[in-house]
């Protein structure tokens, strides 16, 4: 029985990168970015008597004529070719509707799946009857962003063995600007576990599989009992993606793996404190600015 | 009276304090009010944005002594009827209530009441007309306020506390949305009215300005003035809003130092 | 977020976490998270406390308003609860959503807490059959996150510490009847005495073990929970089983005694945090919202 009690004091971000000075690139909504009207407009602005304006809180962010505002903190905006993590919601007819972060639920269409049995096997009207068979409310997949429609929901896919239903595991849900984009988002951590890192800010922790499973189209899951040090390796994990994310420091692997060595002093139920917490955090930043030079 | 025992509920006591205070003078000769601030004076703000880990966005605002908590939910999936949903906006549900502490007297009931009702009335057109809310066709923002402590200027202080909550969010608005009750004395505007002062009897006015354009996308006043007064009166709100609107710039600008992610590069 | 959804391979992984004494964050089954109290954070109330613990926040204003005493009870005055589950901590509870919730919560409030046991109700007596102090507990919930219970009484608690009423003068008057009078000044106030206030601690009903301070994914895989008060002595003052599940006799046993053991330990701590923020006085740094 432990039950740490105490007075809350002020939080302050820990940071090495030195946010006194002002930096320039931060807007808020209502402030013109520029009158110059050579500049499109992206997510973020708008024109106001021909003057492009902020019309959220964050960093600018300009790609050749393109200027976006990128806020520090909102839903999930989708994008072809994102990997995400999410959960079924809903089963309909020929399609599954699923929670990622994002305004409005994303769709998972039967067609878009790979079901047991090889890729060209056709949908029949009985694969339609047994759909929550496959995946039902509650259930987790991986997926990747097959296209947004024109409302802004995004169709999901999960043909390739990489994506599919989760099993065993814990779901971390976070801010989606804090997630780096990466080659993969499929980790496997040398800790001893493994990591998707959705695009939508819902991280994934699973134990690493033993082998690659033999083919049963994803939707197969494990329920034997995960070893008790995996699953302190994954609980510790999940801690550290907790204090990361507390101090808003990007998450990719390397991150992730470097807060987890500085955590290895710590037992895992106390890395949520706060002093603890910004210790990590401290160290992670510290190393991170090392490697890069 | 005779043997009537008096038996009197301490915010019934509280507040023949305040009309004993009212009975004071609003606008003392030398141009100071109750508080001690001068007529154009705003309360003391304290802010906080991202107050709640579970919310899409939340703030804490304290102007004087009044606080209040704001929190954002979406834009996500409308709920409840499907005939809410608007094809070409997001629909925006907005509910005021107050803390059954929150005042002198204890309340009995959070919200439902008429006053409250109307409140959330006013925030939902009041926010209506801020939101870029055509960029999120289908889908549901809901904007809750609560007042933790009520010290007079309610619902501007809801307004202000609201408007750091969409920023927190991520959703995007034109312009800042500021609010703030002024009130009428001795032929001076005085700005953002405390408690003593709205029960002292002062036609008090509360107004909801868009500062950049001047636009105004609230304008309440339920007390009588005179006409020629109008003008004089309007005007004085919107300097105070503006006043509002330099504060809350501060407040953001802090929290986006603070709080943003230090770029890949 | 009252509720959660759990995939069946979620719950199986929690389970047998919990079977293992490791759950998700780390802790034992009989760990607290981290809790965070502070007291007078309102000041239109004679007495407020905020605690969070995990994501869970909940807010306790106590006011205390002249009322007429109980008829069976003349010499005592009452406690009043009101649990006001607002839209802040999520939208199901916008408009009428919040009120199922509500009034179980106050309902067991009543129970634990009304009673001369656990508040000295003696001490809001003003004058016998006619005037008393009534106690307004209300509890603002902010965010939920689990383990609601435990939270709220720990905030009562807390809330009832820093309850500051005004000494009241009796007088009488020419012809005979009485007068009340209020002390104006802030310091002349009574404090009460919370020795003898009671804890919650919730138990949940996890496969075959049970945790205390259960998370809302704990909350979705368990069948049921018992909730219990316990006094610093180690009094059990209250139990009661809520949820849909069925336990049976043993595990309530079992359940009791890890409740006891719990709840037992949890005053100890509390009162030091209390009296240390008492002593810090107005050296102590207001945080509120603003931490």
């Amino acid at each position: 029985m432990a039950a740490d009690m105490r007075l809350p004091t002020i939080q302050k971000p820990v940071s090495l990168t030195f946010s006194a000075f002002d930096r320039k690139d931060l807007v808020v909504p209502g402030d013109v970015i520029t009158s110059d009207t050579g500049f499109m407009r992206g997510h973020g602005t708008y024109v106001d008597e021909e003057k492009l304006t902020a019309s959220v809180a964050g960093e600018v962010q300009r790609v050749d004529k393109l200027i976006c505002v990128k806020p520090l903190k909102t839903r999930f905006n989708g994008e072809v070719g994102d990997v995400v993590v999410g959960r079924i919601t809903e089963v309909q007819q020929k399609r599954w509707k699923v929670e990622t972060n994002s305004r409005l639920d994303s769709v998972l269409l039967l067609s878009s799946v790979n079901l047991p049995g090889g890729e060209l096997r056709r949908r029949s009207a009985e694969d339609e009857l047994t759909m929550r068979e496959y995946l039902q409310e509650g259930d987790l997949i991986s997926a990747e962003v097959q296209s947004v429609f024109s409302d802004g929901a995004l169709s999901l896919h999960t043909r390739s063995l990489k994506y599919g239903k989760l099993g065993q595991g814990v779901l971390v849900q976070l801010s989606p600007s804090l997630i780096k984009r990466q080659k993969t988002h499929f980790h496997n951590l040398p800790c001893g576990a493994s990591m998707i890192l959705g695009n939508n800010g819902f991280v994934w922790l699973y134990p690493t599989p033993e082998q690659l499973e033999e083919e049963a189209g994803g939707f197969y899951t494990s329920l034997e009992p995960v070893s008790v040090s995996d699953r302190e390796v994954i609980s510790r994990l999940r801690n550290c993606l907790l204090a990361l994310a507390a101090h808003k420091v990007l998450l990719f692997d390397t991150s992730v793996l470097y807060c987890y060595e500085s955590s290895v002093h710590h037992q895992v139920k106390d890395i949520l404190k706060p002093e603890v917490m910004e210790e990590i955090v401290m160290l992670t930043q510290q190393k991170l600015l090392d490697q890069e030079g | 009276m005779g043997n009537v025992v008096q038996r009197q509920t301490r915010g019934a006591l509280r507040f023949q304090l305040f009309r004993k205070m009212a009975g004071l003078e609003l606008l003392s000769d030398q141009g100071y009010r109750l508080d001690g601030r001068k007529a154009t004076e705003l309360r003391k703000f304290q802010a906080r944005m991202g107050v709640f880990a579970q919310a899409d966005g939340s703030a804490y605002l304290e102007q004087g002594n009044t606080k209040a908590l704001a929190v954002v939910y979406g834009p996500h999936e409308v709920r409840g009827a499907r005939s809410r949903i608007r094809h070409d906006r997001a629909v925006i549900n907005c509910q005021y209530s107050m803390a059954t502490f929150s005042t002198a007297e204890r309340k009995r009931r959070p919200h439902g009441d008429r006053k409250s009702t109307e409140m959330s009335l006013h925030l939902k057109q009041t926010f209506e007309a801020a939101v870029m809310t055509q960029l999120y066709p289908r889908s549901q923002i809901d904007i809750y306020v609560k007042i933790l402590q009520s010290d007079g200027g309610n619902y501007s202080v809801c307004v202000n506390a609201a408007t750091l909550a969409v920023i927190d969010a991520g959703i995007p608005m034109r312009d800042y949305v500021c609010a703030c009750t002024v009130g009428f004395v001795d032929e001076t505007p005085l700005a953002d009215l405390c408690y003593a002062e709205e029960g002292g009897g002062v036609s008090s006015l509360a107004l909801a300005l868009l500062p950049r354009g001047g636009q105004i996308a609230l304008l309440q006043m339920d007390a009588r003035l005179h006409q020629d007064h109008l003008e004089a009166l309007i005007e004085a709100a919107m300097t105070a809003c503006k006043g509002v609107s330099k504060v809350l710039d501060q407040v953001v600008r802090q929290h986006l130092q603070e709080a943003s992610v230090p770029s890949a590069e | 977020m009252a509720t959660v959804q759990v995939s069946e391979a979620e719950k199986v992984y929690i389970l047998h976490g919990i079977r293992d004494d490791l759950r998700v964050d780390g802790r034992g089954c009989e760990d607290y998270r981290h809790m965070e109290i502070e007291t007078d954070v309102v000041s239109n109330t004679d007495g407020s406390a905020k605690v969070t613990l995990g994501d869970t926040a909940v807010l306790v204003g106590v006011k205390a308003d002249i009322g007429k005493p109980r008829p069976m009870v003349p010499n005592e005055g009452y406690v009043e609860f009101f649990v006001d589950c607002s839209a802040n901590a999520t939208p199901e509870f916008e408009g009428r959503g919040g009120e199922e919730l509500g009034t179980e919560l106050s309902n067991t409030l009543y129970k634990v807490f009304n009673n001369k046991h656990s508040v000295d109700l003696k001490s809001l007596c003003i004058s016998a059959g006619e005037h008393c102090w009534v106690l307004y507990v209300d509890v603002l919930l902010l965010q939920c996150d689990g383990n609601l219970y435990d939270a709220i009484s720990v905030a009562i608690k807390a809330a009832l510490f820093n309850t500051k009423i005004p000494r009241v003068h009796i007088s009488a008057d020419e012809e005979g009847g009485k007068e009340i009078e209020l002390s104006d000044d802030p310091y002349d106030c009574v404090r009460l005495n919370v020795k003898n206030v009671p804890c919650i601690v919730t138990l949940c009903k996890v496969g075959h073990r049970h945790v205390v301070d259960a998370t809302l994914q704990e909350k979705a895989c368990s069948v049921a929970s018992l909730i219990i008060s316990v006094t610093r002595k180690g009094t059990i003052t209250c139990t009661r089983k809520v949820g849909g599940g069925s336990l049976d006799p043993e595990s309530i046993f079992e359940m009791t005694e890890a409740g006891k053991r719990v709840g037992k330990a949890l005053h100890a701590p509390l009162m030091k945090l209390l009296q240390q923020e008492e002593s810090l006085g107005k050296a102590r740094q207001k945080v509120g919202f603003l931490g």
